[in-house]
């Protein structure tokens, strides 16, 4: 059972991705790298440009990792800001028309 | 300091910044287009906006924030301050008190008021004319809602701005008319900086999607690895592809306040090949989710982000407006940006000039030192009183010390008191609200006129009469003034009016509270007294002493009851308080043209100048501002009038003699006016008096003490006071004295005021 944990863990982002949960949030990520993740984002209600950023990076390495990097629930706030900021939601990818 | 106090002394100036409010909406409500009392508005809302940001109160923040945007539009002149536009912004006014005062006491405001008056407020701010009352639509309100329906983003959510349905005819479009204007290509690639700033390029994105048809590409490029990424630095960068019908200028103001910490370039691009060069996403008009959040976060990270934020949202909706209206003016609205942050900042400068002016005291400690001089009063007044018992030649060094000592205490006292004085002011603009408030609930449309503001009155007085002033005012709009039909059909003006003065009249506040409706309906009023068993059926009242019935406790004309006024328990509960204050309360009315309410109440309540007098060996203080001037009558003089009455004539007029010793029941019989002296006085009605007392001892300064708090009320007898030898001396009740001498006695005018 430990093994498999290792292997998929889930996270679920803070109500406020600010400038001060980027740091938090990258240290999270960091050390969940290795195994699938699943980002809860149910509960997001503003997100900054930062997190994203960290977000971005992380779907990326989880990519060269060739591991799942999904978000799940995705809050109104989450999905509006990352469509403000042009990202995709659903892949963490910048959106191509 | 702790955060609590400053908490406290933000919620104090929150107060003068509503009274400011307030007083400059009315200012403007009649008809004063000053610059300076708009921009006054402005920054009151501004203030405490920006104060209750730094503390976190969200929703004062949200609502400041929608209003102070449609204010904006007011002071740009894109907003022209109607009585409609007024009224919604009284209301305004008085959510925005609720809203400080649920924050300062806990509790909560009515949501869906805020949520109706934010729908209205940004209405106004997109340049629609509220529906007005009574006259046909203006035609330059149709214009507006187009604007309203291109603008994309809605600045707070759970209000959904609904445009009103208006005819399009003029325009002969479809429901959504195409977004004309140019597309501009800008680049916009934020800094470090920018972050570190507390400035959040996600919410400069959202301000530039208000202002067009916006697509965006989102460069991850240099995004570097998530092990080397610093979560702080700054890695993306964007293309926009702006299609508006602003100016270059309104796309840089909105990175007015980032400019610094980031790379921008805002060109004019070649007509729709933007698309085809690099993948864009369009951004969805509806981004309300994220809209009241940002508010927030300004105020708190830092003030600066604040006004730009402010800045920026008087900009978008200055220009909206000007977009409907079809005016010119580009350039201005980058003024308006400008100015708005420009004021932000004067805004500071200037509440800090004010608040060196002044400093905020505890009462209780002017209440101490009031005391304190109090008895200070009453041993000076010991002690000359033994220094001339003593000391029969009264030229000495000590008489002289003496006097001096006296002036100082007297001046001190007046320093004293005036810490105390008040002017009304605020307690007359809390009546306006009430009458707003209430006038709303029934469905009338009242003007309440206020003359005599500046009046100033003892803080307690002040305080104490907040209360039955609302009673009254109550009582005035929802029974005095007849609903619009019924003002129109008996001929007068359907809107009412409520005049409210104070004014000082022989050393007391005069305050009168005058309407112009209906006046009291005698025979209704008679008739449910004799229902209340309150008079006897064959009672053969005056015309004055069934105005005063509605005194009487558990009296109401009201047909129904309502939640306003009714029940019944309103006007005996003024009298009391009135009275309670040392004050007397009457009615006179004129059916058809209204009621008048004139209170008369004691400047303070704390010491008093009175001539001191002897009636049948007791010593009574007569209060010296009641008294005309005093004088020996002489046999002549003094005639006869009926059974028990007399007259004294005084350079040839008549005035009635009152034998205080009788009415008082000090003695049985009445005194020879000869032997005596008489006080001419000026009662509140008007008229004069002549009271006859047997000797006047001399003139002093009394503190008040209450009798009712340490004995009982005694008829006739307005308060206490202790003399320089150590006695008690009661102090005359000249009003009382005077009505008494009308006929009635004391006790009957008691069992009046019991009964009806």
């Amino acid at each position: 059972m430990a093994a498999k944990k290792a292997q998929s863990g889930s996270l679920k982002l803070s109500a406020v991705l600010d400038l001060n949960e980027a740091s938090a949030l990258h240290g999270k990520l960091m050390a969940m790298r290795g195994g699938d993740v699943v980002l809860d984002a149910s509960d997001v209600e503003r997100v900054g440009v930062q997190c994203v950023q960290v977000l971005v990076a992380g779907a990326r390495a989880w990519d060269e990792d060739k591991k799942s990097f999904l978000v799940e629930k995705a809050s109104n706030a989450f999905e509006k800001t990352m469509q403000l900021i042009g990202i995709n939601p659903a892949n963490l990818v910048a959106k191509e028309s | 300091m702790d955060m609590n106090e400053i908490k406290e002394i933000f919620f104090q100036e929150c107060e003068e910044q509503l009274a400011e409010l307030e007083s400059g909406l009315l200012k403007l409500n009649d008809g004063d287009r000053d610059p300076e009392t708009v921009n006054a508005v402005f920054r009151a809302v501004h203030s405490i906006k920006g104060g209750a940001g730094a503390f976190g109160l969200d929703d004062l923040v949200a609502f400041a924030h929608v209003f102070e945007t449609t204010l904006d539009c007011v002071r740009s002149n894109k907003l022209e301050p109607t009585q409609d536009v007024l009224k919604v912004m009284l209301k305004s006014a008085d959510v925005l008190a609720d809203l400080v005062a649920a924050s300062r006491d806990g509790g909560s405001v009515d949501g869906s008021r805020t949520r109706g008056l934010v729908k209205e407020l940004e209405a106004l701010a997109h340049g629609e004319v509220p529906a007005p009352s009574h006259e046909a639509p203006k035609p330059a309100a149709k214009a507006a809602p187009v604007a309203a329906k291109v603008e994309p983003p809605k600045p707070t959510d759970e209000s959904g701005f609904q445009p009103v349905p208006f005819t399009f005819d003029d325009f002969g479009s479809d429901e959504e008319p195409p977004i004309e204007g140019s597309t501009y290509e800008i680049s916009f690639k934020p800094r470090r900086e920018l972050y570190s700033k507390g400035n959040e390029a996600a919410l400069l994105l959202r301000d530039l999607s208000r202002i067009g048809e916006m697509s965006i590409n989102c460069d991850t490029g240099s995004l570097p690895a998530l092990d080397k990424l610093d979560p702080e630095d700054s890695y993306f960068g964007w293309t926009i592809s702006l299609k508006t019908t602003k100016s270059e200028d309104d796309i840089r103001s909105v990175f007015e306040f980032a400019e610094w910490d980031c790379d921008l370039e805002v060109k004019l691009s070649e007509a729709e090949t933007s698309d085809e060069e690099l993948p864009m996403v369009p951004v969805p008009f509806d981004l309300s989710a994220l809209d009241d959040a940002p508010v927030m976060e300004d105020a708190m990270d830092d003030t600066t982000a604040q006004d730009a934020a402010a800045a920026v949202a008087a900009a978008e909706t200055a220009s909206s407006v000007a977009q409907a209206a079809g005016a010119a003016a580009r350039a201005a609205k980058k003024d308006t940006a400008a100015a708005a942050a420009a004021a932000a900042q004067n805004n500071a400068a200037a509440a800090a000039a004010a608040a060196g002016q002044t400093i905020r005291v505890d009462l209780d400690r002017v209440d101490r030192l009031i005391n304190l001089v109090g008895e200070l009063v009453i041993n000076q007044a010991m002690l000359s009183q033994s220094v001339i018992e003593n000391d029969a030649t009264g030229t000495s060094a000590v008489n002289m010390g003496l006097d001096e000592l006296q002036q100082l205490t007297r001046e001190i006292q007046d320093s004293v008191m005036a810490i105390r004085a008040q002017p009304v002011k605020p307690v007359f603009q809390r009546m306006s609200r009430i009458v707003r408030e209430v006038a709303d609930m029934v469905g009338k449309s009242i003007r309440l006129v206020t003359e005599g503001e500046n009046t100033e009155v003892d803080k307690t007085v002040i305080d104490k009469l907040a209360e039955p002033l609302t009673h009254m005012i109550r009582n005035a709009v929802d029974h005095g003034i007849e609903t619009p039909e019924k003002r129109e059909a008996a001929g007068k003006d359907p809107e009412g009016t409520i005049k409210l003065t104070a004014k000082h009249r022989s050393g007391r506040i005069l305050i009168e509270l005058a309407d112009d409706g209906a006046g009291i309906n005698r025979e209704r009023v008679k008739q449910k007294a004799i229902d209340n068993d309150l008079i006897a059926v064959d009672a053969n009242l005056s015309d004055e002493e069934i105005d005063n019935l509605i005194f009487a406790p558990g009296f109401s004309t009201a047909d129904k009851i309502s939640d306003i006024s009714g029940r019944g328990v309103g006007m005996d509960v003024v009298k009391r308080s009135i009275q309670a204050l040392g004050g007397r309360i009457n009615i006179s009315s004129r059916p058809g043209l209204g009621s008048t309410f004139t209170m008369s109440l004691p400047l303070t309540l704390a010491v008093l100048d009175g001539m001191v007098v002897t009636v049948a060996g007791q010593t009574l203080v007569v209060p010296l501002t009641a008294i005309v001037e005093t004088l020996q009558p002489e046999a002549s003089a003094i005639h006869s009038f009926g059974a028990n009455q007399r007259l004294i004539s005084i350079r040839n007029s008549f005035c009635p003699l009152v034998d205080v010793g009788r009415i008082l029941n000090f003695r049985s019989t009445q005194a020879n006016p000869v032997e005596g002296v008489a006080l001419l006085v000026e009662s509140e009605g008007g008229g004069q008096r002549a009271l006859m007392v047997d000797a006047i001892q001399g003139q002093r300064q009394v503190v008040i003490k209450s009798l009712e708090a340490n004995y009982t009320h005694v008829p006739g007898i307005a308060a206490a006071t202790i003399l320089g030898d150590g006695r008690v001396a009661l102090i005359l009740d000249v009003d009382a004295v005077v009505s008494a001498s009308r006929g009635q006695s004391l006790r009957a005018e008691m069992s009046l005021a019991a009964t009806g």
